[in-house]
């Protein structure tokens, strides 16, 4: 079991023609992703990695029954492709494509709240149901074969990587890993996806990875608080940040107290939930609240 | 990217917003000069990319042609808050009743615009925000929409404002607003905008920042993003398209992600310290590598060079070979140590060992920094 994706989603990938969309491509096939479609314009008619190309999304989804989508597309062009996939009645979405500029963003969050479907991105690894199938470049050499029953959200790509790796190592194996993106606004807020993880009976804890900047962790910890009952463990990156600095992401930037690593951790840890303060301290918390071994 | 404040005030001009008289000169002749356009007594504002220019002496008035000269060459010559003074605006200086504050922003708790409007202008909004939240009123709008004028004087009603003054400062409130979306800016900020005894308004601030990502579609922007950039280090790597900033430490640290990044600093500080924050981003290659790990290590009197790389969307194995390029080049003595993980890791474990770099395959952060403490004796 797993939130959002699985091994029988019919996946679509948008920019599959270009480099990064073919080497992608063939990671996700090989870790058992069912990819079913390709769309690039202009080059509908061509395989890539044995994948039907088509020209357009709605074609796609007529063609193969397409549900789901993940992005290879270049920044200026990732607005009206997310516009052209929610039209084609797509609801999963994954935007990895970073330095979106975010006024498109904000357009573009408003359009997924309208058609009711979960946007993840931009700037995401995407999400990786363990043992199972994969959209986006998380690499699946890092986790088991088996998925264990550990969810985790990360607004970070490669640190979803490490958290990932040392729950599986812990004896902790994830379930489903999300990556919601970096970026100071965002597609789906991390509230949202703590819903997912509420209602999959495969997961029974769920690990937040945060990081300095932006306020989801402090809006997740309201909801936390209020409404679900799965325990959480929390590491928030960045105690060492310098204020007023830019630390590559857009979003994490910390300015005047707002968005630091103190409030996120307060927030949480008011909240309920285990804070780490590495992220190997992740895996000690997994096991001391699962009783599992390495 | 911010705007120097006479570039903004130039845009929002354009847009209706009704900015005070202004010139800039970068000479004391221009700014008398400038007196042909703007009447005195004059405001006289150093063009400098810092807030509280105020309080730091970076803005002066003068009432004669004569203070004009000294006051402008005073500035010209010195720094605020370590910036070097360039040019100056020449403002008029308007007669002031009250000072309002007006902003247009990016607001990520709803993800979408909020506007702003403040009866305690001309001090630090921020301050206002956290002692007066009564003194601020909002107003969320999610583009593509734009603020409309009825929601503008509803604004301008609740915080208190009738007849034409209302209608005026939802005036500026609908140009600001108009300026924001068309520059793609992350803030488009007057404080204080004036409101003069006459009940007139006058700009006599403007703040505009515009959202890097954005840039490729407007050319009518400043070319000298680079220029910006005060920091050596930190430009150059603008330049090669990653991101660094400067730290007090001596340990080195190359990362792919800047949440990873921002852990790896996380766990170096509790035993060492890092000399920078550098992540890559996703365009890792043999030459972004090369010249990422050329950049680290200019820094003087380093002790160490911790890289932690993943191999998702980056190909750590070419990026490997430009890291090795630089070690030899340089012939570099500190200890290196990298943990590389993901797709084709034993091609890059391979490539970082044959130049003598201490691979780490434990996917904790921690026992990466270990193996550096033990390099180190420390």
């Amino acid at each position: 079991m797993s939130i959002l994706l699985d091994k029988n989603t019919k996946v679509l990938v948008q920019g599959i023609t270009g480099k990064i969309g073919q080497a992608q491509t063939k990671w996700m096939l090989a870790y058992g992703t069912k990819i079913v479609a390709g769309v690039t314009p202009g080059r509908g008619g061509a395989r890539v990695e044995g994948v039907p190309v088509f020209d357009s999304v709605v074609e796609a989804v007529k063609e193969t029954g397409a549900e789901a989508s993940v992005f290879f597309v270049p920044a200026r062009s990732v607005k009206d492709t997310v516009f052209e996939t929610l039209e084609a009645g797509i609801k999963l979405v994954v935007v990895v494509t970073e330095h979106i500029p975010v006024h498109d963003t904000m357009e573009m969050r408003a359009e997924a709240r309208k058609a009711k479907a979960t946007l993840l991105g931009p700037t995401t690894p995407g999400i990786l149901t363990v043992g199972e199938a994969k959209m986006g470049i998380i690499p699946g050499n890092l986790f088991p074969k088996v998925g264990g029953r550990a969810g985790v959200i990360s607004r970070s790509g490669t640190l979803a990587y490490e958290v990932g790796g040392i729950l599986a190592k812990a004896g902790t194996a994830p379930s489903t890993v999300v990556g919601m993106g970096a970026d100071p606004v965002v597609l789906t807020d991390l509230a949202d996806i703590l819903k997912c993880f509420a209602a999959d009976p495969a997961t029974d804890f769920v690990t937040i990875v945060g990081e300095v900047g932006g306020i989801q962790e402090e809006m997740a910890a309201e909801y936390i608080a209020e409404k679900f009952k799965k325990p959480v463990i929390a590491y928030i990156a960045g105690r060492h940040t310098p204020e007023g600095k830019r630390m590559g992401h857009a979003g994490a930037i910390v300015q005047r107290g707002m968005g630091s690593v103190q409030s996120k951790v307060a927030a949480l840890e008011k909240a309920g939930a285990l804070i780490a303060k590495t992220p190997a301290e992740i895996g000690t918390l997994a096991q001391r609240l699962t009783g599992a071994t390495a | 990217m911010r705007l120097h404040e006479h570039e903004a005030a130039s845009l929002f001009r354009q847009a209706g917003v009704p900015v005070a008289p202004f010139a800039v000169a970068r000479t004391a002749d221009e700014a008398l000069a400038a007196l042909e356009k703007v009447e005195l007594p004059v405001v006289i504002k150093a063009q400098v990319l810092v807030g509280s220019r105020g309080k730091h002496g970076g803005i002066l008035t003068a009432a004669t042609a004569d203070e004009v000269r000294t006051k402008t060459a005073t500035l010209l010559g010195s720094a605020v808050r370590g910036f070097a003074v360039e040019s100056v605006m020449v403002s008029k200086k308007v007669l002031i009743a009250q000072e309002l504050y007006v902003g247009v922003t990016v607001d990520a708790v709803a993800g979408a615009i909020t506007v702003i409007l403040g009866t305690a202008g001309g001090i630090d909004v921020e301050t206002v925000a956290k002692e007066r939240p009564e003194a601020l009123y909002r107003k969320t709008v999610v583009p593509p929409a734009e603020l409309r004028g009825h929601e503008a004087r509803l604004l301008a009603r609740e915080a208190g404002f009738r007849g034409d003054l209302m209608v005026k400062i939802a005036d500026v409130l609908i140009a600001l607003y108009r300026v924001f979306r068309k520059s793609d800016a992350m803030i488009a900020e007057v404080n204080p905008l004036v409101v003069t005894p006459d009940e007139n308004l006058w700009a006599v601030d403007a703040v505009l920042e515009v959202d890097d990502s954005a840039l490729f579609r407007h050319p009518e922007m400043p070319k000298d993003t680079l220029a910006r950039i005060d920091h050596p280090i930190e430009r150059a790597a603008k330049q090669i398209g990653v991101s660094y900033v400067d730290l007090d430490g001596d340990i080195a640290i190359i990362s792919s992600g800047a949440g990873l990044g921002m852990a790896t600093m996380d766990v170096v500080g509790q035993r060492l310290k890092p000399a920078n924050f550098l992540e890559t981003g996703g365009g890792i290659t043999e030459e972004l590598m090369y010249k990422t790990t050329d950049l680290v290590l200019q820094k003087p009197g380093l002790k160490g060079l911790l890289i932690n790389l993943y191999g998702g969307i980056n190909p750590i194995h070419e990026g490997a070979k430009g890291i090795v390029r630089v070690l030899k080049e340089k012939r570099v003595k500190i200890p290196v140590v990298a943990k590389a993980l993901g797709n084709r890791q034993e091609e890059t474990w391979a490539t970082l060992r044959e130049a003598g770099v201490i691979i780490v395959t434990d996917i904790t952060t921690e026992a990466a920094v270990d193996a550096l403490c033990d390099a180190l004796n420390h």
